[in-house]
Order: structure tokens, then sequence, then C-alpha cells
């Protein structure tokens, strides 16, 4: 029954990986003798180091930021009855559907082209697009599974003298504290990822090196140098593996269907 | 006078009010037609009609790729759940670790596999480059993990069923809102899909939307946003009652 998806896996995952790790031994721009140092002399571009800086400052304010915000909204969201919740939900949700080719005049037709075009705002802009792009589909989400913790428990809950913040913290939030762990492993990733926001602002701020992802597809696609692109893209992948088995190992992530708390 | 008699008295006055509200209004469609026509003359007429090209290529990729991929990646998030698999630790984890691999780094070695196999720069070689959806994959994972009960799963058992059994009769049934969940966002990925499009569809005439409206840059590009967009509104619109009913909700209640 698995197998389709084993296959999928092996053949779009697993191979392409194995494939590139390979391909940066090969002699390339970055490295003409070829072999593994490959590795280390993508670190030492001298564009990389500040794209690092750019990334630790969204990791720094802008994942806290969307992190507690998804969990506020969809709290918000699950804790009333409200008549415009549908609404509301999807204009959450509008900015991440927005396709990468048009996005540029929707951003420039939102923030205005005076904002676009400075340069000192360049961070802050790029966190607020990440954020209001990304935010919609966690909240449809978390919300979907707080909407699933039955009333019973919630009711046992509110016997036990729980006003409504005490029900979210003690109660709704350790329920869903898996998806919780989900959204924070992704939401790392995706932004240690970052290509589309800077490179929807590469024509007015110059930012084609703003994330190492963009350095990394400059590297494989402008100066066809595949193997220096693949090598950049896979060091940027060891903070991700390093979370992701920090979670795996320290919840319980990975156990078996477990009995229901519903 | 009989209700059935009313009712039917209803349905031909309602009938006979639409059809003179029709005819009366058919000037004001024209000019609705007419102004349509003009808003999207750029896109539509644009190189022969090349939009209704990538239109069909676009339906096609989408719904091809969302078919296997939803359909894989549901299954397996059952199996890896519920059922006894090797490696199944080793499996999560790949899922997960394929998950954080940025596209720069596999779209080279997948535009390599595709031509290999002779399907550069053809709609299949993107389908099936495109059908690995591990954030469904797990997303499924987690749900089956939450909503199906060893318990329960044991009195199937029981009842003499097996894996496929399981999955038929309490898997599927089960899983609803989870397909909508996971339909909703390989559309919205696919729909959008970027960069490995751009890679192995070079070209133009094979393209698809989300590649080949760049053309429209500074000439209705907006209006092109808002074509853009629409499908996944009306999905989420579609499939949002069932995601509100709750993602996650459990087989068994206490």
């Amino acid at each position: 029954m698995i197998f389709p998806y084993l296959a999928f896996m092996f053949f779009c995952g697993i191979i392409p990986i194995g494939y590139g790790i390979l391909e940066v031994r090969n002699p390339s721009w970055v490295n003409m003798e070829g072999g593994f140092e490959t590795f280390i002399k993508v670190l030492q571009d001298f564009r990389v180091g500040p794209a690092i800086i750019n990334i630790l400052f969204l990791l720094g304010i802008f994942v806290p930021l969307m992190i507690v915000t998804v969990l506020v909204v969809s709290l918000l969201l699950d804790a009333t009855e409200f008549r415009y919740n549908k609404q509301m939900r999807l204009l959450f949700l509008i900015p991440g559907l927005i396709p990468v080719a048009v996005a540029v005049l929707f951003w420039s037709a939102v923030v205005g082209y005076e904002v676009v075009w400075d340069k000192s705002n360049i961070r802050w802009l790029i966190g607020a697009i990440s954020f209001s792009t990304g935010i919609g589909s966690w909240i449809v989400i978390q919300y979907g599974s707080l909407r699933s913790i039955s009333q019973e428990v919630l009711e046992a809950g509110v016997v036990d003298g729980c006003n409504r913040f005490q029900l979210a913290w003690r109660l709704k939030l350790p329920m869903i504290g898996r998806y919780i762990a989900y959204m924070v492993i992704l939401l790392i990733a995706n932004t240690l990822q970052i290509f589309n926001e800077p490179n929807l602002l590469m024509y007015t701020n110059m930012t084609t090196d703003w994330s190492p992802s963009q350095i990394a597809f400059g590297y494989a696609f402008k100066n066809a140098d595949f193997a220096g692109g693949v090598a950049l893209s896979l060091v940027m992948l060891i903070p991700n593996l390093i979370l992701a088995l920090l979670f795996v190992l320290n919840t319980d992530f990975m156990k078996k269907s477990k009995t229901t708390w519903r | 006078m009989e209700i059935g008699a009313q009712r039917r008295n209803t349905r031909l006055i309602k009938g006979t009010l639409f059809l003179f509200t029709l005819v009366a209004s058919i000037p004001f469609l024209w000019i609705l037609r007419d102004v349509a026509r003009m808003m999207f003359a750029p896109i539509v007429y644009y190189d022969n009609g090349v939009f209704f090209t990538w239109l069909k290529n676009t339906s096609i990729f989408v719904f091809a790729s969302m078919g296997i991929s939803v359909a894989s990646c549901i299954t397996a998030g059952f199996v890896l759940a519920v059922l006894d698999v090797p490696f199944r630790r080793f499996l999560l984890f790949s899922t997960l670790a394929t998950m954080l691999i940025p596209i720069t780094a596999m779209a080279m070695p997948l535009y390599v596999m595709v031509d290999r196999l002779g399907l550069n720069n053809t709609l299949l070689g993107l389908i099936l480059a495109s059908s690995y959806f591990p954030f469904g994959a797990f997303l499924s994972y987690l749900y089956y993990s939450s909503v199906l009960p060893p318990d329960l799963v044991g009195m199937g058992r029981i009842d003499g069923l097996g894996d496929f059994g399981i999955y038929r009769h309490l898997g599927i049934p089960l899983s609803k809102s989870l397909i909508s969940v996971v339909t909703f966002f390989a559309f919205v990925g696919l729909w959008n899909s970027y960069q490995l499009p751009r890679v192995l569809l070079a070209e133009p005439s094979k393209s698809i939307m989300s590649i080949g409206i760049e053309v429209f840059y500074g000439q209705g590009t907006t209006l092109i946003a808002l074509m853009m967009v629409i499908p996944s509104v009306l999905l989420y619109l579609a499939s949002q009652r069932t995601i509100a009913r709750g993602i996650f909700s459990g087989a068994v209640k206490e």
C-alpha cells in the first residue's frame, strides 16, 4: 500500500539528494580542484555571511511572531462562535495564495512603491511579506486541529474551574502539541530557505543575494555551477536536520497511533 | 387549491419571471460581455490564444499530480501511523528531511532524471516530478496517529479485516476532512509552482499558467493575479466546511 509513495520518495527525494551530493565532488567555479571541500568553500563566499545575518534576523523576530500570531488567532477563532469566522480565515489565507510570478506587483501596490524602493527597511519588508504569506495556511491547520478537541474534555476543564485562558493554555495547546511542533519545524525550514520574498524585491532593491537560497540559485542557474549551488543548499539543510532530530527525539512526534485523548 | 397545484403554479410564475428578466437583461449582459472581452483581450488574444494552451496544460498537470500525490500520501500516512512497517522511523525521518530540502538542490537532479527518461519538456515529466508531496504525507501521518486508536484497529482485526480492509473500512471513512485539507494544500502548491516547471518546461507553448503569465507584466497583471487566486479561493470555500468541522476529529468519543 505504501509502495507508490515510497517510489515517489525514492525517485523525487532520495535519489536527487544522493545525485546532488555526488555532483558536489566535481570541479566547479567555487572549487576548481573538485572534492568535498566545496562545502567549506561556499561558506567562504563573501555574500554568505550577510545572507546568514538576514536569515537570523527573520528567525529571531518574525518566526516567533508568526508562531505566536498563528496560535493566538487560531485560539481566538476557536474560542467563540463568531459570525465572520469563515471570512476572517479566508482573509488571512489570501496573501499566501498569490503566485510568485505576479506577487511583486501585488506587494508593490500594497506597501507603496516608495517603501519598496527604500533600501533601509528591506529586512522588515521581507519579514512582513513572509509573515503575511505564511500565517494563513497554518491558521487553517491549527484552527482545524483545535475544532476537533472534544467538547467533553473542554467541559471537564470548565468544571475544574478553568477560565478561557487556562483552557487554551492548559488543555488546548498541549493537545495540539504535535501539530505545533510540525509548524515550528516547517516555519524555521521555510525561513532558512527563503527565496521568493527577497526575489520579489530583486529589481527595486538589488536583493539578488539577500538569502543563502538565492546565492545557491545563482550558483546553479546563473553561473551554471551546480556543485556550488547544491553544496550551499545542503549546508543550509544541516540546521534544519538538527532541529528536526531534536524534535523527533524529544517529543512523541513519531510514536505510532496512540490511545486518543479525545 | 391542492398543495401540489399551488407549488406547480408558483414554479410556473417563477419560471416566467426568470425568462422575462433574462430577456430584459440581454442588453446589459451584452455590455458586460464586451467589457470582459476588453479587459481580458490582452491576455486571451496574446500570441494566438496561447493562454488557452497554458490553461489546458495547467489543468492536466495540476489535476494529475494532485490525484497521484493525494492518493499516495494519504495512504502512506495511514500505513506509517497504523500498520507495522519496517524502518518506520527512517521513513518518517526521510519524509521530514526531503521536505526540508530547498528546490534549488532538487531541481537539477530531477531535470537530469526526467531528461534520461526522455520526458524533458513534457507534461508527464513535470507531473511525475511534482507528485511527491511529503507535507501531505506527514500531515496524514499526524492525523491517523491521533484519530485511529489501536483498540479500534484491533477490533477491525478481530472482525477479520486485513491491512487493506482496515484502510478501506476505517481509514478512508475517517479521512474526509483530511482529504479536503491535503487536496487544498496540494492544489495551491501545484497551481502556484514555479521553480520546477521553469526548469522542466522550457518551450513557451508547453508552459503552464504560473510561468506563462510572466509575459503580462505591465499589461493587465493585476487582472491575471486575480484570475490566478480565484481557483484556490473557490477550492478553499468548497472544502472549508469539512475543515471547520475539525481536521483531526477522532474516531472514538470517550
